[in-house]
């Protein structure tokens, strides 16, 4: 299967990460893919943002905050060496003071849009690098995931470096690409989810102005149902691991909308995310999914390369640990 | 990241905890409620195959003179415990499942982790086969002991005919496709299959401590006798034994070279680490979850090992397992207990209830069949991983569009499998469960070598941030040197294991073509499908394996 077909030649390398979670580190390596690879376009797909924030507390010349379950205590001058190791894994340093402290923790309102904040000037960040960092012929895309705040969308979109395609047809040369972050419904009620049904709505509606027979790569956040990409532990009630046999329970949780679309407009490629610990790739029908999966609080930059056919055909693939 | 609370409004975000812990988490998807230690302890637990000390046992016990398992026990545990600490660090670089394959992938290379993975599959479905043909070996003592439960003689004695290498061959294949096909059902099914077996095999352990402890001595010998038809089987067996020049006693080197067959029995000990991203502070918890687990076995084995040489007697056992090989003709003149089947077949002589007979009949093949389900869910992710990275073909991890099972996956390891079943078949008990040994002790070194380089090649994993030098110095050397333990213990289990002739050193063809076939697997298959992706001008494998710079 995929092999190189005879006489085909490549016309462009796509290189795809996704659910990065607001790793500095993995971003910077998402840039230094483009080159590594000798990608034409670089994608990363949903969830950018990450997810927690450290308050470092300014006391007495000191900044004090708790990470890992460590009481971290060190000199004001060195809160960019401190921010800078925090920001590798994700984490968002914020420096306050203890009644600072006290209103976010006692405040959930104001502690989200500290949260939207912060996500905003780290895409920022983000989006001034790739203009910086990136060749001018290497196009950036960047789409969201469920994770991510739609504050962040006009973020991206506003920058001249970077495309956000959400809930358009991208036109990628031999290609077009249709991108959506949303998710069916899950148990942490996210930013970006809805029923099986509204998805469906949404895929349709999304690929409408598609002409037939175009070859297209769908970058849908969710992966498709049963699919080998999907596989998560099971939860209980609480959101508690199930564990049977001793081990955790592994059961399939993509989406049926998604894998119903790819089985009636069989798009080149699927690319997908979500599922953290399911790095897989697989057959449905004559599309290739691919969910490369995603190990950012290890600093590594899980992502997959494809090449695409000057008639829109898929080459080959590769994926990636970097 | 983990949260202790769940279920806030959409995209609104709430403290981890208490203010005290000065953390504040997102609602996102994939926060779970963590593990506690009792959680983890029972997955460490149920990862251990209990009763498959027996087989060791008897391992040590034939291949050694003057064996005995009190310092191999304790010896084991200790390598174990060391190796904990080195997983510990392991487990907070990388807090996710995954294994020995991920740490070299990690923290050594991408290259060195997927030629490892391949090893690692290949070495699994070997492992696969050998647990096929331990349960295959104990099938003669388990149709005995339902004869006997059932009062049959047709099936104790179907037990006789099952004795040699080719049946025992053929009943490893048979185990080998009972597997396969539970494992065709759901993964939920297949879960509740293992868990019940887990359930009979530690029943029957517990059971037989009991039983153990409620008879004497003078009982044993007499329902030996009563089992034998043999009035003095018991002195008989320990004079036919010394006129074959079985040596009785115990001695330090023999205890010494013992160690590596217990080290195998602790295998699995660790495996809490599996869950370490859904841990409740998972240094903690995994180290009290391993400790605790260490404990348990430790007063488990030394207490029924203490229990044998009381009720039973070292001579007895050194004299039944070294005459039952080298004599077996004048052995089955005495007895048809079967000799490996040890403290289990002790238990079913002295027991007088069909339910214990069944129990202790089925407990080694019931729980061979869990564990090898277990393996082959592990060895088809492996499988994956490497179809992925595109050293197998992308066809290897095809997921059934019917039962969401890796049918093409089970039915490699399933072929390769079958073949190492006759292979392993050929080769004796004591060879299969050192070579076994061999490579638990080999992927042991990976974690070692992966602790050990850890704070040279991935520092930022461990260090906390804004540490001081001089404590952040400290904190890698501490982590260095736990590492470099570990891995002189490693590499002590495969001294031992290479250096004893008499066990491992005495190299047939058999166990040299499966070394070469396992440890040569991953590197062989790298360089294949890296010469023929080329020959296709297919993406170069390489790049799948090449660091991105994070700057």
């Amino acid at each position: 299967m995929l092999r190189k077909k005879a006489g085909k030649q490549r016309a462009l390398r796509i290189y795809f990460a996704t659910d990065v979670h607001g790793s500095e580190v993995c971003f910077r390596k998402f840039l230094a893919a483009a080159k590594v690879y000798e990608a034409d376009v670089i994608i990363l797909g949903g969830d950018f943002a990450g997810k927690a924030i450290v308050p470092v507390l300014t006391q007495d010349g000191m900044l004090r905050a708790q990470v890992r379950g460590d009481d971290i205590a060190v000199p004001e001058s060195d809160w960019d060496r401190l921010a800078g190791d925090l920001g590798k894994a994700g984490l968002y340093p914020v420096r306050m003071h203890a009644a600072e402290l006290d209103r976010l923790t006692a405040d959930p309102g104001a502690l989200d849009r500290l949260f939207r904040t912060e996500i905003s000037a780290q895409m920022q960040r983000w989006c001034d690098m790739a203009a910086e960092r990136l060749d001018p012929a290497v196009r950036c895309i960047i789409t969201p995931g469920n994770d991510d705040p739609v504050d962040a969308d006009p973020v991206i979109a506003a920058h001249p470096r970077v495309e956000c395609p959400e809930l358009e047809l991208c036109d990628l040369g031999p290609v077009t690409m249709a991108s959506l972050g949303v998710v069916p419904t899950t148990p942490w009620n996210t930013e970006r989810e809805c029923t099986e049904d509204e998805l469906a709505k949404q895929i349709d509606e999304m690929l409408d102005p598609l002409p037939s027979g175009m070859p297209c790569i769908l970058n849908l956040h969710c992966p498709p149902y049963a699919s080998g990409l999907d596989d998560a532990p099971e939860l209980d009630e609480t959101l508690k691991p199930v564990i049977r046999g001793g081990r955790p329970s592994i059961i399939p949780v993509g989406s049926t909308a998604v894998r119903e679309a790819i089985r009636r407009h069989q798009p080149v490629v699927g690319l997908h995310g979500h599922i953290h610990e399911s790095r897989a790739a697989q057959k449905i029908g004559r599309t290739l999914c691919v969910n490369p999966g995603s190990d950012y609080s290890s600093g590594v930059l899980r992502g997959a390369v494809i090449d695409i056919a000057r008639d829109g055909s898929c080459l080959d693939f590769l994926l990636t640990t970097g | 990241m983990t949260s202790s609370e769940a279920s806030v409004p959409a995209g609104a975000a709430k403290a981890a905890s208490t203010a005290s812990t000065r953390l504040f988490v997102r609602q996102t998807s994939g926060l779970v409620r963590d593990l506690g230690i009792p959680a983890a302890t029972g997955i460490s637990l149920a990862s251990v195959a209990v009763v498959n000390t027996f087989i060791n046992f008897n391992a040590g016990l034939t291949d050694f003179t003057k064996s005995d398992m009190y310092l191999p026990l304790l010896a084991a545990a200790v390598i174990w415990l060391v190796a904990m600490f080195a997983y510990r660090y392991l487990l907070r670089a990388v807090p996710r499942a995954g294994g020995e394959y991920v740490y070299l992938s990690r923290i050594v290379s991408p290259a060195a982790g997927s030629v490892a993975g391949l090893g690692i599959a290949v070495v699994f479905t070997y492992v696969l086969s050998t647990n096929a043909h331990f349960a295959a070996q104990f099938t003669p003592f388990m149709l005995s002991g339902l004869g006997s439960a059932f009062h049959s003689t047709a099936l104790a004695n179907a037990g006789n005919h099952l004795t040699s290498n080719i049946a025992i061959a053929w009943l490893s294949v048979v185990v080998m496709l009972i597997v396969a096909a539970l494992s065709l059902f759901s993964v939920r099914i297949v879960a509740r299959i293992i868990f019940w077996l887990i359930v009979l095999q530690v029943l029957a352990f517990v059971v037989l401590i009991g039983m153990l402890a409620a008879n004497s001595h003078a009982d044993f010998t007499s329902a030996l006798a009563t089992y034998s038809n043999h009035p003095g089987a018991f002195q008989a067996i320990i004079n036919a034994a010394r006129s074959n020049g079985v040596v009785f006693g115990t001695s330090i080197a023999s205890a010494v070279a013992i160690i590596p067959f217990m080290v195998l029995n602790y295998n699995g000990v660790l495996y809490s680490y599996y869950v370490g991203g859904e841990l409740r502070r998972p240094g903690r918890t995994y180290l009290y979850a391993s400790t605790i687990s260490i404990g348990v076995l430790v007063v488990l084995w030394v207490g029924v090992w203490a229990l044998l040489r009381a009720r039973v007697g070292l001579q007895f056992m050194q004299a039944q397992a070294n005459l039952s090989v080298a004599n077996p003709t004048a052995y089955g003149k005495i007895t048809s207990l079967n000799s490996v089947a040890g403290g289990l077949g002790y238990g079913m002589i002295l027991s007088s209830d069909p339910i214990t007979k069944i129990l202790f009949a089925t407990a080694v093949p019931l729980a061979e069949i869990a564990v090898n389900l277990a393996f082959l869910t592990v060895t088809t992710r492996v499988l994956f991983a490497q179809a992925f990275d595109r050293l197998l073909p992308v066809g290897v991890a095809k997921i059934g569009d019917r039962n969401h099972a890796p049918n093409v996956a089970i039915a490699i390891v399933l072929v390769i499998g079958i073949g190492f079943c006759f292979l392993t078949s050929l080769v004796n008990l004591g060879s299969i469960v050192a070579l076994q040994s061999l490579f638990f002790a080999l992927i042991l070194l990976a974690g070692g070598i992966s602790a050990t380089v850890l704070p040279l090649r991935r520092s930022d994993l461990i260090q906390t941030p804004g540490m001081a030098e001089d404590a952040r110095r400290r904190w890698l050397r501490n982590v260095a040197l736990v590492g470099g333990a570990t891995t002189i213990l490693a590499l002590f289990t495969i001294y031992e294991l290479a250096t004893h002739s008499s066990v491992y050193g005495k190299f047939s063809w058999e166990s040299i073509l499966t070394l070469v076939i396992v440890l040569g697997a991953g590197p062989l298959i790298y360089l294949i499908a890296r010469t023929v992706r080329r020959q296709r001008n297919a993406l170069d494998l390489s790049m799948a394996m090449r660091e991105l710079p994070p700057e």
